[in-house]
């Protein structure tokens, strides 16, 4: 099993669309796929029309293993399964703070479905916290959306010094280039620039696209409505490099 | 959660289900039908499929499995004519059939009608909360009938269950063998079983259950002879092989049963009735390896397997055509007719001096002194033993298999069994090994006959030979096995056994040979 997040510690760069689209050709590819939804807004469960489950008690999501699995609902398409927000996610922090090892607490929930699933992907909330903490230490490979832009950069700058400060691997941050608007100057320079400072950038970009933005009318990963958009063909590509630089196996 | 599979004894319309709908929860269900189109059942000719609950339908070239296990279905391109299923094109549903035969092909059971709905249960945002598929079938004038099956999708058991409910009220019975559908459209099982379970009793005088036992084995081997004739698989020939020897065996096993010099002639008469048989089998045998073979040789060798399989296949098919005009001869038809009145009773054969012991005192006798023979051939055994010895131990072995299996009603089926496990797997190292050096002796002939010769001859010749020394290593290897099983064969634990099974009453281990 496999756990890749979709991270960043900005809000609105693509997190939720790009764990929406990855997930779904995961599964697509044959790999058994679950899509946890751990942002309290539970946008990657509104695309798959899977409603949030009811409220739980906090310790539901890291104690009872049970509860966690219960929790889990099968897609509209095969292989795919949701792990829908839960809306006391909100305050996870406050939990967590309290219990031992606070920072591996996921990773062990994890294991629960370990037999059941051979990829993770996690949807992230946009901010550095002990559920962050949790999501860089359970998983295999994160993955950054970075609009080139030059408060995406700083953020992205951000996150590697925290991961250096507090002994996270590097080598498992895979940012990408997000929203990308080549007839926007600022955009091509700054890809440019970040191309040179970070090797381990994914070489595709998802460009921007208005049938990506269309996902919420649709309520459907965009690959099965525009299979033909350039993004879709992006979440192709970036998703077959991260399979093999996650190394993921049937 | 199990898929609910069902039968249907009526149609399925999206009236009926709805009429079942709660009005709390909101649910949504759509049916998507299909077309009604022409179809055909199938099935081996043993009933593989149906034994494994599994139904086959082809619908104009496509295939379409069902597994009634697990409510799957499975569909792939139907292949050009009846190949056997080891032939057909890899793909889920021969992925599904290669579990019930590799030999086999598949033969049409009944045409019917039929039509595939897709159905899917939704929630008030269009979220699929249960899925299912229903197949209406109908046949000739009856009326139609419909299954399919229900798949639960997790963490919606509430749909599911809901959906099962409105399906039962319906009508739908939950189904788990093929029977149901095969009565629902009226089709009678054929009967057919090669090893078939026969009713003996230990009372019983052994001349009246041998008898018994050869009309049953010749009537199996007879149906076996359409199959021959049309040349539908290399299983139908196999099977028919089996049976007459297995008559041939009773009759040279049993002695004393009956007259002496009538048991001969019959004989004989088998005998011959099977050789015309024996280059047919040959060929399919080596037909039916031929990627055995082009595994075995190095590639360049590849080149001369072809002429030679070329020529088997050539070889073949005038042997078929002498098999089928001589099972479909007057004089075929009326040594058989005579052979069935002969064996439908016991007073049709002259009595031998053994015909009125009982069976069971018979069978335990016979059985026990051929597990001796196994042993004592067995003990010599080692690296340097002559094949003609491993020859003798294989045909041993194979007559006190069919002693057990003739009789194996006459005693209890767990210890029987266990018995008979121990032995196959011994003759299976036996059967290997034979093989082997059938194999070999072919390929000398085949280098000395006219397919060698020619322009090709060099080819042929170095094929021939790679695949003779790969055949003789590999034989070697077989004696080591067989010589380490007939070790377990000969255990202190199977002996017990037989002797438990076998010993009669009176302790009459004579020569006290089973504890040497
Ligand atoms: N490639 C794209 N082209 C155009 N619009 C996009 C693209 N990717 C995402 N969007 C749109 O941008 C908005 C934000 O995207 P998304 O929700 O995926 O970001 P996010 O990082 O998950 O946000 P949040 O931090 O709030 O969770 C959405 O309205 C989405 O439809
Ligand atoms: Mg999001």
């Amino acid at each position: 099993m496999k756990i890749i997040a979709c991270y960043s510690n900005k809000g609105g760069v693509g997190k939720t669309a790009t764990s929406v689209n990855l997930a779904y050709i995961s599964a697509m590819s044959g790999y058994r796929t679950l899509l946890c939804d751990l942002d309290p807004q539970g946008a990657s469960g509104f695309y798959f029309r899977v409603k949030p489950s009811k409220k739980l008690p906090h310790n539901t999501f890291f104690d009872d293993v049970g509860k966690l699995v219960s929790a889990i609902r099968a897609s509209d398409y095969e292989k795919l399964d949701l792990l829908p927000a839960n809306l006391t996610y909100r305050d996870f922090d406050i939990f967590l703070s309290r219990m031992k090892n606070k920072r591996s607490r996921l990773k062990k929930a994890l294991k629960a479905v370990d037999s059941d699933y051979q990829v993770i992907i996690l949807d992230c909330p946009p901010n550095i916290s002990l559920l962050s903490e949790n999501v860089f230490k359970a998983a295999d490979k994160i993955v950054v959306p970075v609009i080139p832009s030059t408060l995406s950069v700083r953020t992205l700058a951000q996150l590697h010094t925290f991961f250096k400060d507090n002994n996270y691997q590097v080598k498992k941050i895979l940012p990408f280039f997000s929203m990308v608007q080549q007839s926007k100057k600022l955009h091509r320079e700054t890809m440019v620039a970040l191309q040179k400072e970070y090797k381990s950038l994914l070489e595709d970009y998802i460009p921007f696209s208005t049938d990506v933005e269309k996902m919420g009318v649709h309520r459907a990963p965009v690959l099965t409505y525009a299979g033909k958009d350039q993004a879709s063909i992006a979440y192709r590509t970036i998703w077959s490099d991260i399979e093999k630089k996650a190394k993921i196996k049937k | 959660m199990e898929p609910f599979v069902y039968f249907l004894p009526s149609t399925l319309s999206l009236r009926k289900l709805r009429q079942h709908l709660p009005l709390e929860p909101h649910y949504q269900v759509i049916l998507e039908q299909g077309e009604m189109q022409g179809a055909e059942l199938l099935d081996t000719f043993d009933n593989g499929l149906f034994q494994a609950a599994r139904l086959l339908f082809q619908v104009d070239r496509q295939l379409l499995l069902l597994d009634l296990q697990t409510g799957q279905l499975f569909e792939q391109a139907a292949p050009a004519g009846r190949p056997a299923i080891g032939d057909m094109a890899k793909g889920p549903v021969v992925d599904m059939l290669l579990e019930v035969s590799r030999l086999r092909s598949l033969l049409p059971v009944v045409g019917i009608r039929m039509r595939r709905d897709e159905g899917r249960v939704l929630d008030d945002e269009g979220k699929t909360l249960v899925r299912f598929y229903h197949l209406t079938i109908g046949r000739g004038r009856r009326k139609f009938m419909g299954m399919g099956c229900a798949q639960y999708l997790r963490g919606y058991s509430e749909a599911y269950s809901d959906l099962w409910q409105w399906l039962e009220n319906c009508g739908a019975m939950a189904c788990q063998n093929a029977g149901d559908i095969y009565s629902g459209l009226g089709i009678a099982l054929r009967q057919y079983c090669v090893k078939p379970e026969l009713e003996l009793l230990p009372q019983t005088p052994v001349k009246e259950s041998v008898t018994a036992i050869l009309g049953t084995f010749l009537k199996i081997g007879r149906q076996n002879e359409q199959g021959v004739i049309a040349d539908i698989d290399t299983e139908f020939l196999h099977d028919y092989r089996v049976c007459f020897r297995k008559v041939r065996s009773v009759l040279s096993l049993c002695t004393g049963v009956f007259d002496a010099k009538d048991s001969a002639r019959l004989k004989e008469h088998l005998a011959a009735i099977m050789r015309t048989t024996n280059g047919l089998r040959d060929l399919d045998v080596y037909l039916l390896n031929r990627a055995e073979y082009y595994r075995l040789v190095p590639p360049s060798a590849h080149a001369g397997l072809q002429i030679l399989f070329d020529s088997f296949a050539q070889k073949r098919k005038g042997e078929q055509k002498k098999v089928s005009s001589a099972m479909q001869s007057k004089g075929y038809l009326r040594s058989m007719e005579n052979l069935e009145k002969i064996f439908a009773v016991s007073d049709n054969i002259k009595s031998g001096p053994q015909a009125e012991v009982s069976s069971l005192t018979f069978a335990r006798r016979l059985i026990l002194k051929r597990y001796r023979k196994v042993c004592k051939t067995g003990r010599d055994l080692d690296e340097t033993t002559p094949d003609q010895v491993i020859h003798q131990l294989r045909i041993h072995c194979k007559k006190l298999r069919y002693l057990m299996e003739f009789f194996a009603p006459l005693f209890p089926s767990g210890e029987i069994k266990k018995l008979i496990r121990s032995l196959k797997l011994l003759q299976d190292n036996l059967g290997n090994f034979n093989d082997y050096s059938v194999q070999q002796q072919f390929l000398e002939k085949m280098l000395a006959s006219d397919i060698a010769s020619g322009t090709k001859a060099m080819v042929v010749a170095h094929s021939i030979g790679a695949l003779t020394a790969m055949l003789h290593q590999l034989q070697g290897h077989e004696r080591k096995q067989i010589i380490e099983n007939l070790a377990g064969f000969d255990s202190l634990d199977i002996r017990d056994s037989f002797k438990e099974l076998f010993l009669t009453e009176e302790g009459a281990d004579e020569d006290n040979s089973l504890l040497q």
